[in-house]
């Protein structure tokens, strides 16, 4: 009978304890897209680094295929998402995101921010950025395209791969810097494009692939993409080729849930990813440029790299207005 | 007529109808699920052109089907007719080649025929002057999936004719037929009974394509509905439209399936794979030489390009990595579950189909078999995702279920492929022995069916698991940060700039396919013998 009682009030003190457990140390569960949450990727440094600051809670990363896929994911789970806050939209779908109405505003001011143009976005926090660009080996070519026109002009046989803006963050970014750059001319840069595109893969990685096999002389990637291989691999022969007409940046966004049981950790968790110590974490994992200026702790192949005269902007509403339209123009085009 | 010589078997009928029954239920629930949670009924859909693609994609798939037979055909009897060391090992790499990512063959495939793959290389250093690129375009397309599906044909058609008993070989020796009338006295009509299943499930392969034509087709112009639904689902979050153009796809699809389940199969004789000889004269002899030659280049050559990129560079690093090794558990304790759950369910359904004569019945219990190829990896995906969510289950406590079963239904349509035939012709030739000597169903499996199937039964447990160890359509919406199988780890690492992890990762996939092709046909067929 003793020992009955003692394992009863054995059992009884445990679950009196396990919700209490759970309520001082909660889990912030964030969705990103795969390569965000790589061990090789930001991940890993920016979850050992919360959790140290943010007296005993855990962060949890749910990985999508891409970061569209989160966004989507969220969207079909509506207000009973168990997602706290997503990290890895960029800004041609953050307009869409925002529309979805699920995402709480911040107070946040950001007089700091060394990104190329301002920022005003109460829903989301930016935390790294590239310019779209197309890269090249200049082992293979000599003299780069130093416009779209300059690379209509290219012999055939100067083939590019791009991606499918249906699917991939840089297709679509595409579409959007030819929309930029040329308005109404955009259908007609495309047509020129068409004889030099090999191919329209999926996803980023396939078309990267494709360039470093050697069978596209440029690839759709980003200004930073050069770093990577100058860090990792210590080859400086991998260059982002420049356009005159502008490139346009994309940047990367997290914004935190309205249905988020732990919103004040979820802000806590956008405060930290804006802080020096996470931004040191970003460029050598996420391969971007950090938000802020970090002084000597950015690595000098990011300093060094090549940044464009000019950057290309186009408005939320202008993107959520004509991004279909533009990408039916394109496909159109290319056909 | 058959109904008189087939065992009375209401069990294996009721089972496998029941079976039928449920996947057919299971994916009017996927697509259930999508439609109700389509929030917006109107969508921006219909901006697809669906003619066109319909037009293009039943081109593509067709030329891939006749293409893919043809060449299956031929290298399936060059194999059989040579003797030669490393021929196990060759007939592994061949089989491979289906169960390897679409991404994988076609990286392979580039390493050789790309603008700076070795031919190019080979010739410009030889000739001064590169081949060019026939890698892209539709060229591009049917060369990768005829890679991809004649090699997989052929395997399916080897083992037919492997199995055709020495005593009929010997009788053909004896009346010195040659290698035509060889061919179609003795092989064709063991061959023809897996055609028109062959036929359907590399048409719906190629028809519902959608890696290897994005990144070999050049671009919009050469498409699949299978984007068209990849696009509605993710850039337009139009679900509707989704389910719309999903339902166009599977009745598409569907006639297909259904001239395939009409047909019956040939019945065919068994007996143990053979290793009988068959003397052919010398330019016969040449004449498979060359083939096997021609298949070799066109086939091992990328994919030994595969193992060798992956071996070279990046693996002692990848060993040296926890993370590899729970992912490489990952996978093969999947990969395992499915195989045995697919060996369940096509087992159930062939041992139904075979034991009834109803031509109708018949149709219905191979449905459900190709079903599942004609539902595009993303609708189900996701309605798999929405149905885990209504149940109240979190979808990442429901992953790996879901993972298992969502690769089960895929390697069904092979499971059957390759076990549907012979146990139908041993339903037809040893019926009237059955009935007469009063078996029970269970009696009739172990005693007759099962060790006739042994090495059948291994190269479907190959096939299964290997689909298992590199799918990446199903693990898409359910993966985690800290549940990914190998397939996952090397996009992971491909869209990181590790082109080298994910090669290397490429290379074990690869390697474990061609273990898993040629160590399971072989067990099963000792185990079955043994149990004689």
């Amino acid at each position: 009978m003793v020992k009955f009682t003692r394992l009863a009030l054995a059992v009884l003190s445990g679950l009196i304890a396990t919700p209490a457990l759970a309520q001082e140390a909660p889990t912030l569960k964030v969705y990103t897209y795969d390569g965000f949450a790589a061990e090789w990727g930001p991940g890993p440094s920016l979850k050992a680094g919360f959790e140290a600051i943010c007296g005993g809670c855990k962060v949890e990363f749910i990985a999508a295929d891409s970061s569209i896929g989160t966004l989507r994911r969220v969207q079909l789970e509506g207000d009973t998402t168990e997602a706290d806050l997503i990290v890895g939209l960029d800004t041609a779908i953050a307009g869409e995101a925002r529309a979805t109405g699920l995402f709480a505003e911040h107070n946040f001011y950001f007089d700091n921010l060394t990104l190329p143009t301002g920022w005003t976005d109460k829903a989301f926090v930016p935390f790294d950025y590239a310019h779209f660009a197309f890269v090249y080996d200049t082992d293979a070519v000599a003299n780069p395209p130093k416009s779209f026109e300059e690379l209509i002009a290219m012999p055939d046989d100067f083939k590019i791969v791009v991606q499918d803006p249906r699917s991939a963050t840089p297709g679509l970014g595409l579409v959007l810097w030819i929309a930029a750059a040329y308005g109404d001319r955009a259908p007609e840069i495309w047509a020129g494009l068409k004889p030099h595109i090999l191919t329209v893969t999926r996803e980023w990685s396939e078309s990267y692939n494709l360039f470093l096999e050697g069978e596209a002389d440029m690839a759709l990637s980003y200004t930073t993409s050069p770093a990577y291989h100058i860090v990792e691999e210590d080859d400086t022969t991998i260059k982002a080729a420049l356009f005159e007409e502008g490139h346009l940046a994309q940047t990367e966004v997290a914004g935190v849930l309205k249905s988020s049981k732990h919103q004040e950790l979820a802000f806590q968790f956008l405060d930290y990813l804006t802080s020096a110590d996470a931004q040191k974490v970003i460029p050598t994992t996420n391969w971007m440029f950090p938000v802020i200026d970090l002084g000597a702790d950015l690595n000098p192949a990011f300093a060094a790299l090549p940044q464009p005269a000019k950057t290309l902007t186009l408005t939320d509403a202008e993107i959520e207005a004509n991004s279909q339209a533009w990408i039916d123009e394109m496909l159109a085009a290319v056909q | 007529m058959t109904q008189l010589t087939l065992p009375h078997r209401p069990l294996r009928i009721a089972a496998a109808t029941t079976l039928a029954l449920a996947i057919a239920t299971l994916i009017a629930l996927v697509l259930w699920a999508i439609f109700a949670a389509a929030t917006s009924a109107e969508g921006s859909a219909s901006r697809i052109d669906i003619a066109h693609l319909l037009r293009m994609t039943s081109i593509q798939a067709g030329l891939t089907t006749i293409l893919s037979l043809a060449v299956g055909m031929a290298l399936a009897w060059a194999l059989n007719r040579l003797r030669f060391p490393g021929r196990d090992l060759l007939v592994g790499l061949f089989a491979s080649a289906i169960v390897t990512p679409g991404m994988v063959v076609a990286f392979g495939l580039l390493s050789i025929w790309g603008r700076n793959g070795w031919l190019n290389q080979a010739s410009e250093a030889l000739f001064g002057f590169p081949l060019g690129n026939p890698a892209f375009g539709l060229s591009g397309i049917l060369f990768a999936h005829v890679i991809l599906d004649g090699a997989f044909a052929a395997r399916i058609m080897l083992a037919r004719l492997d199995a055709i008993p020495a005593n009929r070989l010997k009788t053909g020796q004896s009346l010195a037929l040659n290698a035509w009338q060889r061919f179609s006295i003795i092989d064709w009509p063991a061959l023809r009974g897996t055609l028109p299943g062959l036929a359907a499930i590399i048409f719906l392969l190629a028809f519902t394509s959608f890696p290897i034509v994005l990144l070999l087709g050049g671009g919009p112009a050469n498409q699949t509905l299978e984007v068209a639904i990849f696009a509605a689902v993710r850039q337009d979050f139009d679900l509707a439209g989704a389910v719309r153009l999903a339902l166009t796809q599977i009745a598409v699809c569907s006639l297909i399936i259904l001239a395939a389940s009409a047909l019956t199969p040939v019945p065919t004789s068994f007996g143990a794979s053979t290793v009988s000889r068959w003397r052919d004269s010398t330019i016969t002899r040449g004449l498979q030489w060359l083939t096997l030659g021609l298949c070799t280049v066109g086939f091992i050559l990328p994919l030994l390009s595969v193992l060798i990129d992956g071996l070279s560079t990046g693996i002692a690093p990848l060993l040296a990595r926890s993370a590899f090794w729970w992912a490489a558990l990952s996978s093969l304790v999947i990969g395992t579950a499915s195989a045995l759950l697919t060996l369940a369910l096509a087992l159930l359904l062939a041992l139904g189909r075979g034991a009834t004569g109803s031509g109708a019945l018949r149709i219905l219990l191979g449905i459900p078999a190709f079903a599942y190829l004609a539902v595009p990896a993303v609708v189900l995906s996701l309605g798999f995702f929405l149905l885990v969510r209504s149940l109240g289950a979190s979808p990442a406590t429901a992953a790996p279920y879901v993972v298992i079963l969502g690769n089960s239904l895929l390697a069904l349509p092979f499971a059957m492929a390759t076990l549907g035939p012979p146990l139908e012709a041993i339903a037809r030739t040893r019926g009237k022995l059955i009935r007469s000597l009063g078996l029970s169903g269970w009696r009739q499996f172990i005693a007759i069916e099962y060790p006739l199937l042994g090495k059948d039964i291994g190269v479907m447990l190959a096939l299964a698991f290997c689909f298992s160890l590199g799918d990446l359509g199903v693990i898409a919406l359910f993966g985690t940060q800290d549940f990914q199988t190998l397939p996952l780890m090397m996009f992971r690492a491909l869209g990181a700039y590790r082109g080298n992890d994910a090669a290397a990762i490429a290379a074990i996939l690869l390697l474990g396919t061609i273990v898993a092709f040629i160590g399971l046909p072989r067990l099963f067929e000792r185990i079955a013998n043994a149990a004689r």
